[in-house]
This record gives structure tokens, sequence and C-alpha cells, in this order.
């Protein structure tokens, strides 16, 4: 275990809906090294979403901590997990939530652009160029096909070079053979940057390229299997 | 019915998504019924009070003359009963010396025929009978406070004294006297005698009121009255249109103000389209399943048709519930401020009409979102995202739009009962329209092409977020600037316009405009009025003039007939017209055609014609007309058109005849006198003590009474149209409520790839401030190309650009899009990113 790049400390979840608060996770805790590739599976409604949410930094914990390269997230104000994200963070989403109003070079270069890159177009040109989509530059989201957004999205996650990818069943709304692209592109763009990738899936054969497998139920870890790849 | 079934299941529960819907259809609709309402109950109270207004069944009018002897006994054995009333203009004079301009009104013993004149105390037939030799006079409350009377005072009334006696507090045959420069002055017709001021060519008018006699109708009084007297010139009025001034100009304001609720609707249009586009968009999938079930592309039309229909319908009746009942629940208040009885009550046909609007704008609108939902394809089911391939709705729909704007315009110029007003007004409202949907189109394109440009954007990430929401597809663009930008627009033009009118009054007419208008110098004191002026040193310039008056009776031999002429031109027909003699052309005249006569002329009488008019009657150089001056008529050959300048407001004759024409018609002359302001008061008094028949006309008290008239219509259309700017507001929170979703999920999305708080809010600062002012300076040009037109067009003026008017509407631009921006902004930056992407899924 050397280097860790994200260490979650008995973290738990509760989230308010109209019937009360609903507990969603329990006491998880979880240390992965840098350059790790995790697959976290579990049954539909276990968690899995909400714990990526947690370690992306994009919903605070109920209790318990999360630290990403030493720096905790608690210790962050809005726009500090903000730029915290900027810089060690990419997030591919089921349904790409791709920006609607932007063509695919300018959802690529947004994150560039925020992290005040002057070479944001160039870069998102060659990560496009990267993901086959060369010829889509000036296209916006409703012009192309899910698999293409969802190509537009890893570019998107992928071009700032961050430290940690994450990825919440990536291929959830595409057809097979364009999932397994999706995957190989993923795998490739991670094995190139040498980043830490965490995979929510339910498809175990995926979970089964990961070097890592961390099952999940009712909120729960219920497993964490690893190197048997 | 299926459908029926369907579209009912549908709606419940998304009513709250038709807020704006409803609101600014029922605004809209609000508006049209009120006005429509108050301006029914105004005519209903004319019409009902019509005998009273008119003082009996009939009035017979004269002008310069009593009915002959022949004539008054030819009435008194046709008629019921008969009441004599002359009416002038005069000075009255106070025992403190000062003096004022009256409308002088002397009644006979049977008067009033109908109805009664209310008097603070006491009978009105008491107030003005002999008492100690002395005849009594009743006045207005103004004259009371004009001139600091009190009860018991002597009047000096010509060359007569009066005992004052009462204060009129009601007088319902006011209007058909005409509307007055002056307060009310009433005596009996004997204290009048020998006090003279009625003299041969001085102007006045007799008015006979009839009450017809037992199985009589007006129609068979009035055929034997032309068999019997065909050239004594009676002028005809009956119940049928007992006030025609004043219901004219009711109708007139209420069609504007339609026409005004009418912008309020079309803005509502803009909340309907985009409610309706936004509740399809939702139930994208719904549509989808229907037709993957089963459902032909009509029943899906059919289904979300109902739904519109309905939601319509509501926002009909609540516009209605509101537009009827206010001006039931104001008509306390509103009966005392109107000038004119009114009826307040139900009228369907107002409510009509605001209903058919209603319902005409809501379809309309609404039409086309519906026709392109009916083309979403089944895949939408499988498939994450799908572009319709239709950009238009299909042909039938087409037609079904065409159909229904060619029947609102066809409704509009029907009711407004004006071709010209209704076709302009729906023609500018389409034009505005087309206006900002183009101007939307062309700034998301210039967003999109600025977006590209990296040197502009570089190291600004909130300018390039801005810019791409702004040129995005699917961006609010058009919406906020359709809201906005109309009731900016219709703001913009109001303000122009009211400037612009008060500019001219205050500006170029009062500078130049004289201090008074001496009317009925009798002609032996003619030169002593100009001497007496001439030695004052308060007083710059005099100009006199002859005055007559004279009715167009016949054109070429022929009977002069309103009918046959441009409606614009037909008052010239409809009265007197002022009528002089000069051997040289009137100052301020420029011939425009035709040439003036010699000086010594003595040929065949000739005439000057004011060129507009004449052009307008279909007059020629050469024509002949016939003019009655005073019962006798001369007929003059056009010699020349000449034009008037109207803002020099010096003397203007429509006729100008050869001094030989008119020589021996007894005439009395009209001065203009310019003079220092504020010595209007020792003026009057001066000219009053030894020139007493002379009436004066306070000039800057005309002008002063006209802008406030201005300010009060100015006020009411501002009202009217405040209507439509809650409308603006409303569908502005509504669209950019609609849009709200899009941008919490793309605030969502971008936290996610790292933008800050600021950089949203900056963003988000600068989409509204750039939407805001497009949308303000759009509305400020045409609002200004709007007022110009009417200005040049309809005023005939130059017209200025307001450029406070302007900056108030740029200002409000800004300010209604900033707190909108303000009030949505705050969530969208507060909200944190899991919450809005898990609702994704
Ligand atoms: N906004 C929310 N409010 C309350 N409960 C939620 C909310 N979102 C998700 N849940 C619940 O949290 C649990 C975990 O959801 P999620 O993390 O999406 O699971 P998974 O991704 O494994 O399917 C589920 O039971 C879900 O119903
Ligand atoms: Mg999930």
């Amino acid at each position: 275990m050397t280097n860790p790049a994200i260490i979650l400390d008995t973290v738990s979840l509760t989230l308010q809906s109209k019937a009360g608060p609903v507990n969603i996770l329990h006491d998880v805790s979880l240390e992965v090294s840098a350059g790790e590739t995790v697959g976290i599976v579990g049954p539909s409604g276990s968690g899995k979403s909400s714990l990526l949410m947690l370690m992306g930094a994009l919903e605070r914990v109920t209790s318990g901590r999360i630290s990403a390269f030493g720096q905790d997230y608690g210790n962050l104000n809005e726009d500090g997990l903000a730029k915290f994200r900027r810089e060690n963070m990419g997030i591919v989403f089921q349904s790409f939530h791709l920006i609607p109003t932007m063509t695919a070079l300018e959802n690529v270069a947004v994150p560039l652009e925020l992290a005040g890159r002057a070479d944001a177009f160039d870069a998102a040109t060659e990560a496009l160029g990267q993901v086959g989509l060369s010829g889509r530059l000036d296209h916006y989201p409703s012009q192309l096909s899910g698999g293409e957004q969802q190509r537009v999205a890893l570019a998107r996650a992928t071009v700032p070079g961050p430290a940690i990818l994450l990825a919440d069943e990536p291929t959830g709304n595409l057809d097979g053979s364009t999932g397994a692209l999706i995957i190989d592109l993923l795998f490739g763009l991670q094995g190139s940057s040498k980043a830490t990738l965490l995979l929510v899936t339910h498809d175990e054969a995926l979970a089964a390229r990961c070097s890592r497998v961390v099952r999940m139920a009712d909120g729960r870890i219920m497993s964490d299997e690893r190197g048997s790849a | 019915m299926l459908a029926w079934k369907l579209a009912r299941r549908e709606l419940r529960g998304s009513l709250a998504s038709f807020r704006v819907f409803l609101t600014c259809l029922a605004i809209g609709v609000a508006t049209i019924a009120a006005v429509g309402s108050i301006t029914s109950a105004i005519n209903a109270g004319l019409a009902a009070n019509g005998r009273a207004l008119l003082g009996g069944d009939v009035e017979l009018r004269l002008t310069h003359r009593f009915a002959g002897a022949e004539e008054r006994a030819w009435l008194d054995a046709e008629v019921g009963a008969i009441s004599e009333v002359v009416s002038f203009r005069g000075m009255i004079g106070a025992p403190s010396g000062e003096r004022a301009l009256a409308q002088i009104k002397g009644v006979d013993g049977p008067y009033p025929l109908i109805g009664t004149i209310e008097l603070a105390d006491g009978d009105v037939a008491e107030a003005l009978a002999v008492r100690d030799g002395v005849f009594g006079a009743v006045v207005e409350q103004t004259m009371m406070d004009r001139l600091e009377l009190s009860i018991g005072d002597a009047l000096r009334l010509g060359t007569n004294d009066v005992e004052l006696r009462g204060v009129i507090t009601g007088e319902p045959d006011r209007q058909a006297s005409g509307i007055g420069l002056g307060p009310r002055v009433m005596v009996s017709q004997e204290a009048l005698e020998g006090a003279g001021l009625l003299q041969p060519g001085s102007l006045y008018r007799v008015a006979y009121r009839l009450v017809l006699a037992e199985g009589d109708t007006a129609e068979r009084l009035r055929a034997r009255l032309d068999e019997a007297f065909p050239d004594a010139g009676w002028r005809w009025r009956d119940l049928s249109d007992p006030s025609p001034g004043t219901s004219r100009i009711v109708e007139r304001i209420g069609t504007f103000l339609v026409l005004v609720g009418l912008a309020s609707l079309a803005v509502g249009g803009v909340g309907v389209s985009a409610a309706t586009r936004g509740y399809l968009e939702r139930k994208t999938e719904t549509i989808g399943t229907l037709k993957a079930l089963g459902a032909s592309g009509g029943l899906t039309v059919a289904i979300y048709l109902i739904q519109i229909m309905l939601l319509t319908l509501m926002g009909i009746v609540i516009g209605l519930a509101i537009g009827a009942g206010v001006p039931l629940l104001l008509a306390p208040t509103l009966r005392d401020a109107l000038p004119v009885p009114a009826d307040f009550g139900v009228y369907p046909v107002a409510l009509f009409e605001a209903a058919a609007y209603g319902l005409m704008t809501a379809l309309l609108f609404g039409l086309w979102p519906l026709a392109m939902a009916r083309e979403t394809p089944v895949a939408v089911l499988f498939r994450d995202v799908v572009e319709s391939g239709r950009r238009f709705p299909r042909p039938i729909y087409l037609l079904g739009l065409f159909a229904l704007f060619a029947a609102l315009v066809g409704v509009t110029v029907v009711f407004s009962g004006n071709v010209m007003l209704g076709g302009f007004f729906i023609g500018g409202l389409v034009a505005a329209l087309l206006a900002f949907a183009l101007v939307a189109r062309i700034i998301r394109w210039f967003a999109r092409g600025l977006g590209r440009r990296q040197k502009i954007t570089r190291g600004r990430p909130a300018l390039r977020l801005a810019l791409s929401s702004i040129g995005g597809p699917g961006s609010e663009t058009s919406g906020v600037m359709l809201s906005l930008g109309l009731g900016l627009t219709l703001l913009s033009t109001i303000g122009q316009i009211d400037a612009n009118l008060r500019g001219l009054i205050a500006g170029d007419i009062s500078e130049s405009a004289p201090a008074f208008f001496y009317l009925d110098i009798p002609s032996p004191q003619k030169e002593a009025f100009v001497m007496a002026a001439k030695k004052d040193s308060a007083i710059d310039r005099v100009e006199t003039a002859p005055m007559l008056r004279g009715r167009i009776v016949k054109i070429n031999g022929e009977v002069a007939d309103p009918e046959k002429i441009a409606p614009e031109a037909r008052w010239m027909l409809r009265g007197d017209r002022g009528l002089t003699y000069s051997s040289t052309p009137p100052e301020g005249t420029t011939l425009t055609e035709g040439a003036w006569w010699p000086e010594d002329y003595t040929g065949k009488p000739l005439l000057s014609f004011i060129e507009e008019e004449g052009r307008q009657m279909g007059l020629k150089i050469g024509d002949t007309l016939t003019v009655n001056v005073l019962g006798r008529d001369l007929s003059a050959q056009i010699a020349n058109f000449r034009e008037v300048e109207w803002r020099r407001m010096g003397i203007n004759f429509t006729l100008v005849v050869n001094p030989a024409a008119l020589q021996g018609a007894p005439h009395s002359h009209i001065a203009t006198v310019y003079a220092a302001e504020g010595e209007e008061g020792r003026l009057t008094r001066m000219f009053a003590e030894d020139f007493p028949s002379a009436v004066a006309i306070p000039v800057r008290d005309v002008i002063e009474r006209t802008k406030t008239l201005i300010g009060q219509l100015a006020d009411a259309v501002r009202g009217a149209s405040l209507a439509t700017i809650l409308s603006g507001f409303i569908v502005l929170i509504g669209v950019t409520a609609a849009a709200q979703r899009r941008h919490l999920f793309e605030a969502a999305v971008l936290k996610t790839l790292g933008a800050e708080q600021g950089t949203l809010m900056r963003a988000a600062v600068l989409r509204y401030l750039f939407l805001g002012s497009a949308a303000a300076a759009l509305a400020i040009g045409i609002g200004a190309l709007a007022a110009w037109a009417v200005m040049t067009k309809v005023f005939e003026a130059e017209f200025a650009f307001a450029a406070g008017s302007a900056l108030i509407v740029g200002v409000l631009g800004v300010l209604a899009t900033l707190f909108t921006c303000g009030f949505f902004a705050r969530r969208m930056v507060a909200v944190m990113p899991a919450q809005m992407l898990r609702a994704r899924g």
C-alpha cells in the first residue's frame, strides 16, 4: 500500500426525502492507492453512485471524512472543492451530462478554460481527436449519438490530465458494442495517464478488468477483492 | 371520447406549470374586458340619459340668428313643447373689476323641458327671475373661484348688471351646448336684452329643444320641417346620437385602450407559447408512448389541443371575472371621476370581445408548438436524444395558423371600427414581434461567433459561459427578448410620444403663441382697439382681421353632401367655418397653387382655400363654392390654395375672399394680441372697460389646459399599458423559470468541471445584462420609430428623440433582467452538484 490517492474513513450519507431521512451509506471505509483501478459493483440502489458522488466531492458526507492526496474535503469550501476537482478529478456519468448549449469542442475546452489554460481549444481539439471525434468538433450534443456524446464526456473528463478518474456506469445508456468501445477508450486513457480509476458498473466482466473489485449492498461494502485479474 | 379522457387525465396535476399561461391570458383578457365594460357603461349612460343630455327629443340649432316669426309659428304649431336657448362666449365682470371669459347661456321660461338644472341651493327658475328690478344669474363653481364671487354679487354682463343667485351643480344638457372655453353662466333671455352682446355678426347659437307632439316621430318631423323650410340651415340632432362629440371621444379612447390591451395579450401570447412548448417538451416521453401504443398524430394533437383549450377557457374566465368585476367595484369612484353619465353593469358584448381576443391569441401562439409535438417520433423512447426532422408544422397547421391570424386581424378591425388604426396596430405589433424574434436570432448568432473568437474569450470563462448560454440551442434568448422587449417597446413608444407632444406644446407653440384672441370686436371699435393695444407697453404686436362665419352649402352648384367626400374632411361641411376677406395674402401663408387677386379687385367673387382640406375634399382651382354667410348665399370661385402653419397659432381662416365680395355684410373683428406673460389680468380689465362686448380668449390658459389633458390621456394609456408591462414581466419570469432547470443542471455540471461560484454568478449576470440591454436598445429604437410615425404622420409635427424617456426604458430593461437574474441565480450558485446530477440518473 503505497501513496494513497483517496481515503474514506467511516463515511455515512443520509439524504432528506419526502418520506423522511434516508440512510444511503453506512460507515463506509475505503483506501485507494494511486494508479489503482477499482471496479465498484452491486445491485441497483446499493449506493454506488452515492459513493462516487462523495469521492468526487459533489456531495458532502453526513459523517466521517474523505480526503484525496492528503486534502481533507471537509476543510474546503464550495469554491475550494471546485478548484480541487478542477485540478485532480475527471468524472464521467451514465447520462453523459454534456452542456447542451455548447459544441463538442466547447464542452471539452470548458475545464481547461476554467483552469485558465491558454491552449484550451488546441488541447480540446487534440483530445477529441484521441476519442475519434475530429469530425464532430462543432456539433452540439443534440446532434450527436449517445456513444459520441459519451466519447465527448470522456475527452472532457480526461483532457486536464486528472489524477483520479471517476466513472459511473459510463456504458449504462449505450448498446453493447458502443459500450465496449467506450470502455476500451477509458482504460486506454487511464493506462497512458496512470490515473487512479474508480469505475461503477454492474457488469461483472467489466469489473474484472480492474485491479480491484469492491462489492456493495444496502449502502455497505460487502467485499473488497484485489488482483484477481 | 378518448382524446377528452386522456387529456383530462394528463392535465390533472400539471396545472402548476401553467401559472404563467393562465396569468398572462387573464391579464390581457381582463384589460380588454375592463376597457370595454367602462366604454359600454359610458355609452349606455349617454343613451339612457339621451333626452336629458339633449334637453328634448330633438334639438334644432341655428347660428347667428334666432328663428324667424314664421319658423317659430310653424314650430309652435307642430311640436308638443319648445324651449329656446341662446349660447355664446362673453365676458363676465366681478364687483372687483376682474373679468373672465364665460360660456353664457340665455334660457327662456319653459327651459328645461327635460330634466332639472341642479343648484347648490334653491330652484333655477326662481334664481333667474327678476327681483327688485334685477335679473338673477347662476354660475359654475369654477367661475365662483376664478372671480372670487359670493352669492348676491352684482355681475357685469355686457352693459347690464345681474345678481349672482346660485351655483350650478348639475346641468344635464351641458354637453349638447358644446364643450366651451369658459365656465358656465346662466341667465334668462330677458336679462340679455339691451346688454349689447348679441349683435349681428357676433357668434352666437340658438338652440330649439323640442318635445315631439303626441304620435309624431323625429323622422316625420324632420321631413315636414325640411319641406316647410328647405333653406333654413337648421342643424338637426335627435336621440339617435344625443352627444356625438362625447360618444366619439369615448369611442376613440376606448378603441385605443383596447388595442393597448391587445398588446398585453400579444406579450401574454409569448408566455402561452413558451408554456405550451415547455409542457409538451416535458411530455415528450408520454407522446412517444402514446404513439407507440398506437395513437395517431391527429389524436396526439387532439389530446393536447383539448388541454390547451381547457386552460385557455380557464384563463379567459378568470380574466373576464376580473375585467367585469373591477369596473363594477370601482363604479362609485369612476362615476364621480367621469364627466359623463355612466351605467355600470355587465356588458356581454364587451366581454365577448375580450374573450374572442383571448381565445384567438392563445390558439395562435399555442398551435405552433402543438403542431410540432405531433412530429415527435416514437424513437424518442429508445434513444436519449432525437432531433425531429421537421422544422415547420405540417401545411394544414400552417394554414390553420394563417386563418387564425387573418381572423384576429379581421376581428380587430371590426371591433376597433377603424381599418387604419386596427390594421396599423396589428401590423406594428407583428412587425415588433418579428423584429424581436429576428434580433434574438442575430444575437444568438453573434454570441456564437463571439464565443468562437478565442482572443476575446481566452482567460474569461464567465464570458464564454454567458455567450454559449445565449447562443446555444434551446437558449431562452428569444423568450426573454420577446417578453421583455414588447413590454419595453410599448413603454418606450408612449414615452416618446408623450414627451414629444408636451415638447410641441411647451416649446414651439407657447413661445410664439399670442396672449389673447379677442373675438367679436364691433367694426366701429376696431381702430380704437388697435390704438389702445399699440399704446400699451406690455403689448408687442396686435393683428386684426374681419371675422365672419359661413357654412359651405354647395360645391359647383350641387348641395354639399358630407357623405360624398373623404371621411377625414367631412367636418369641413358639418358646421360653420371661419371666413374673412383680404386684399393681400394673410401673414404666414404660402400659396401652393394659383394666384392671389389684385389688391383692387372687384370682379366676380374669388376665394382662397386651405390646401390640405381642399385636397381631401377633392377641390380644384376654378371650382365654385357657395357659402352661407348670415343667411345669405355667397358663391365664389377658388382662385388659389394656401398652406397654413397651424403651429403659429395666429389667426387662420378656412376661407378668404376678396374684400368686394363681402361688401356690406355685417361683421365683427378678431384681434390677436401678443403680450408678455403675466400681463393677462391687467390687459383683460383694460380692454373690458372700453370694449365690453369683445371676448377675450386667454391662449396660455388654453395651452395649459391642453397640456393637462394630454397628460391625463397619457396617464390613461400608461395605465392600460401597465397590463402589458406586467404581462411582459410575468412572461420574463416564466421564461426564466422554465430555463431555470436547465441552468441549474448546467451549473451542476460546470461545478463538477471545477467552476467556482463567482464565475457562475458573473456568467449569469453577463448573460442577463446582455439580453436586457439588447431588448431595451431595440425597444427604444422601435419605440422611437413608432413615435416618429405618429408625430410626423398623425400630428404633422417634427419628431425629436426624447433621451430622458429612452434612458428610463433602458434602465428599466436592465433592472428587470437583473432582478430576475438575482432572483434565480442565487439558487443556481448555491446548488450542490449531486442534487441536480442525481435527479437526472
Ligand atoms: N435524492 C435522493 N434522496 C433520497 N434518496 C435517494 C436520493 N437519490 C438516491 N436515493 C436513494 O439512495 C440509494 C442509493 O442510490 P444510488 O447511490 O443511486 O445507488 P446505485 O447507484 O447503486 O444504484 C437508493 O436507495 C436511492 O433510492
Ligand atoms: Mg447508480
